[in-house]
């Protein structure tokens, strides 16, 4: 029987560590720049959390903060994302939603008592008396985590933020960068240009590029700071909020963006939008495409290009686009057997493993199915556009293979609301380097449009100055 | 673990659940949503929607017959209304801009 102590590795990492973290009791090593979740990834950890009803066994997924699969108990407060949880010294972390243990939950007996699903519609509906018990059940076993010890502290800690800006930018991936340092080139003295940035650092979908991520990211940050752009990282917006009337300027296009960091609630608006959130990383549909060790290409390219983590010696890459390439023979580089399927011709059906993948499933287009072994599936097909926020401000999107609900737009990025432009993955899939040239145009054509409004503005008023 | 096609990973829904709710007529994003619980949970859609969606346009196209009875099911394919806050935001800290100050 494994020792949950010590579980398998099943990954590795060079060098050593510089402080540790508390994980249910015992240290686990971390490097300056980890998460929690890449600390306890380099450690082997292989469950990190366990799912709402079936109690089934999961890992990161996406490692950017827009799955659901790493939630845990980070000093004190439940259901926070470890992916997005800066590694500090002393810092407590604890699986949620299991019993006795994440290792060995008696709760996921629901996987097999549902082989199918389960469908509430039907479920214990009568008699009554079967039917109150059965949600006091539910409510004892359902559900994600426990209340927070502390949470009085935070909310009186955590403080107001109101500004105005020229042009606000939403993502710092390559496209944001790019677009903000236009936009500011452009505007110079004239408007301020802010970026918002949900992770703790800017680069986006460069910081997946196992190799080079690191350097081009830095550099797009280095250009966007000569620019005089502003940047919050650790600050992801969650809403636009329309605003119906305002007596200032009527008939004008109103509302906030709200964004938060871990203190503050800022409420911002901007002459000009610019969304360039990028993607978030897609499944596939296979059988058991949930099991640990299933992860998007891009986490596992962040996990080498970021934290210096190597999963697994045999993985099995799903995905045919230039990132998948790259991420191939990226790994080939670093001295992994891998094994390489277009995810179309050959598709994957099915995980085997336990709690960590130990194979996969591949069937071929005359419908030939044969095992291969491997310790890790990468899922490196396009991602599809974080729209959500483009949706709410009133743009028009399109389902688009690959890409998802894109933003529909201009050549110059303009949306059919005029103050909004979008650039990146959320018009499109798109490359990391195409994604750089598409925000650069699309950042200097929302200067531009401001810039001519702003003159125009004033034209009008010297026109009213001169007839009175 | 048993074998399942997990859908939505947040809210456990699998693949046989929206199979389920496609055969008895739902062909609608929000209709499969409302039925099936998928895209409720903390991720909001981000892995589901795209996925269910392009099911939606399977079904569709393989029984027209069926989309012309629902007319309201021919809509293009649009995702289902995205609410604040698209991702994950501490209460204590929403609880901070009460009563901020409302002017620019």
């Amino acid at each position: 029987m494994p020792n949950p102590d010590h579980p398998p590795s099943s990954a590795e990492r060079s060098g050593g560590s510089d402080f540790h973290i508390e994980f249910e009791g015992r240290a686990v090593r971390a490097r300056h720049g980890d998460t929690v979740a890449s600390a306890l990834i380099a450690a082997g950890v292989q469950v990190l959390s366990r799912s709402l009803k079936f109690h089934r066994p999961r890992s990161v997924f996406c490692l950017s903060g827009s799955c659901g699969s790493c939630l845990m108990r980070i000093d004190g407060q439940p259901n926070t994302r470890s992916c997005q949880v800066k590694a500090e010294p002393g810092l407590r972390c604890e699986r949620q939603n299991a019993w006795p243990s994440a290792d060995y939950d008696l709760l996921s007996a629901a996987d097999a008592m549902f082989p199918l699903g389960m469908d509430h519609h039907t479920m214990f509906t009568s008699p009554r008396p079967l039917n109150r018990l059965m949600q006091k059940v539910v409510h004892q076993l359902g559900g994600l985590g426990r209340l927070p010890e502390v949470d009085a502290e935070l909310a009186s800690a955590a403080s107001v933020v109101c500004q105005h800006v020229a042009v606000l930018v939403i993502g710092g991936g390559p496209a944001g960068l790019a677009a903000a340092t236009e936009a500011a080139t452009a505007l110079g003295q004239t408007g301020r240009v802010l970026l918002l940035e949900s992770q703790h650092s800017v680069g986006g979908s460069y910081l997946c590029h196992p190799e080079l991520g690191r350097d081009r990211a830095h550099a797009a940050l280095q250009l966007a700071q000569e620019a005089g752009v502003e940047i919050l990282t650790g600050t992801a917006a969650f809403g636009f909020y329309r605003e119906e009337r305002h007596a200032a300027q009527p008939g004008a296009e109103l509302g906030f963006v709200a964004a938060a960091s871990d203190q503050v609630l800022y409420k911002l608006s901007a002459d000009r939008y610019v969304y360039a959130t990028g993607g978030a990383a897609q499944n596939l549909l296979f059988i058991d495409n949930d099991r640990p060790g299933v992860m998007s290409g891009r986490a596992v390219g962040r996990l080498l290009a970021c934290h210096g983590i190597r999963v697994g010696e045999m993985p099995l890459v799903v995905g045919c686009d230039p990132f998948a390439d790259e991420l191939v023979s990226a790994l080939r580089r670093s001295g992994q057997t891998v094994i390489h399927i277009d995810g179309t011709r050959e598709k994957l059906t099915r995980a085997l493993g336990g709690s960590w993948v130990e194979g996969a499933e591949v069937c071929d287009e005359r419908g030939v199915h044969r095992t291969v072994r491997c310790d890790l599936i990468v899922i490196a097909t396009p991602p599809a556009a974080a729209s959500e926020l483009l949706v709410q401000h009133g743009v028009t999107v399109e389902l688009r293979q690959p890409g998802g609900f894109v933003g529909v737009a201009d050549a110059q990025g303009q949306t059919n609301v005029p103050t909004v432009f979008v650039c990146g993955e959320v018009s499109g899939a798109m490359t990391a380097q195409d994604a750089a040239d598409h925000g650069a145009r699309v950042g200097l054509s929302a200067a531009q449009d401001r810039i001519s409004e702003q003159a125009r503005d004033a034209a009008a008023r010297n026109i009213g100055q001169d007839q009175e | 673990m048993s074998e399942k096609c997990i859908v939505c990973p947040c809210e456990d829904v699998t693949l046989a659940d929206v199979e389920q709710a496609i055969g008895l007529g739902y062909l609608d994003i929000d209709e499969v949503k409302r039925f099936t619980g998928l895209g409720t949970g903390s991720c909001q859609g981000k892995l589901c929607m795209v996925t269910t969606c392009q099911l939606l346009q399977t079904a569709q196209a393989a029984d027209p017959q069926r989309v012309q009875r629902q007319p309201e099911a021919q809509r293009v394919p649009h995702p289902f209304t995205p609410r604040p806050p698209v991702v994950p935001v501490p209460l204590g800290v929403l609880a901070a801009g009460k009563g901020a100050d409302r002017e620019r």
